[in-house]
């Protein structure tokens, strides 16, 4: 007979999803109010932090994550944080690579594109640490 | 590191996925533990010895 416990990895990951969900949709509505009332609060410091207030569900995310990674099992613990750190060095690569890049005459880019970076990239490599341990 | 994990698992006639239940893990991590590709961590050890009723070196092969 198969126990039917709850698995705490299973549970870990299933958590996330949710949490990660929310964040997504919290998001995307705190982010279009955000730029609504940008254009209806004049200048001063009021404007500034409506304009950082979607930064919010970001950090929710970050929370998440680190929720993620402490209560998964060992070994998916360690894929994650072998993925998280080939793509954060990927990212600080090609950052500073632009950044002399633009020191040289090449177009200004948001500081923005980073966290987008780290996110591909730090999906992309998850296969391919896993893949190393079958 | 090698073991019989995979032996010991079809004694029992347990798939992967329920022996990962058992001792709370992802189904990925047996796969990377019977490849011997993984070697786990003490209390993982000793969770897994405790599952299959059996003594870490009669799981394990330190070779």
């Amino acid at each position: 007979m198969r126990q039917r416990t709850t698995n705490p990895t299973t549970a870990a990951s299933r958590r996330y999803l949710v949490e990660f969900g929310i964040a997504v949709v919290v998001y995307l509505v705190v982010n279009a109010a955000s730029a609504w009332a940008l254009r209806h609060v004049a200048n001063g410091p009021l404007h500034y932090l409506i304009a950082i207030v979607p930064v919010v569900p970001i950090a929710f995310v970050l929370v998440a994550v680190l929720r993620y990674l402490r209560c998964s099992d060992e070994f998916t613990r360690m894929v994650h944080v072998e993925a998280l750190a080939i793509s954060a060095g990927i990212t600080a690569m090609l950052a500073v690579t632009y950044g002399f890049l633009e020191s040289a005459g090449f177009p200004k880019l948001s500081a923005w594109w980073t966290y987008a970076a780290l996110m591909v990239f730090f999906g992309a490599a998850n296969p391919f640490v896993a893949r190393r341990y079958r | 590191m090698r073991n019989r994990l995979k032996v010991l698992r079809a004694e029992r006639d347990w798939s992967q996925s329920e022996l990962a239940d058992r001792l709370g893990v992802a189904r990925q991590t047996i796969v990377a533990l019977e490849s011997g590709k993984y070697a786990p961590s003490l209390p993982l050890a000793f969770k897994i010895s405790k599952v299959f009723d059996k003594m870490i070196e009669e799981i394990f092969d330190a070779e």
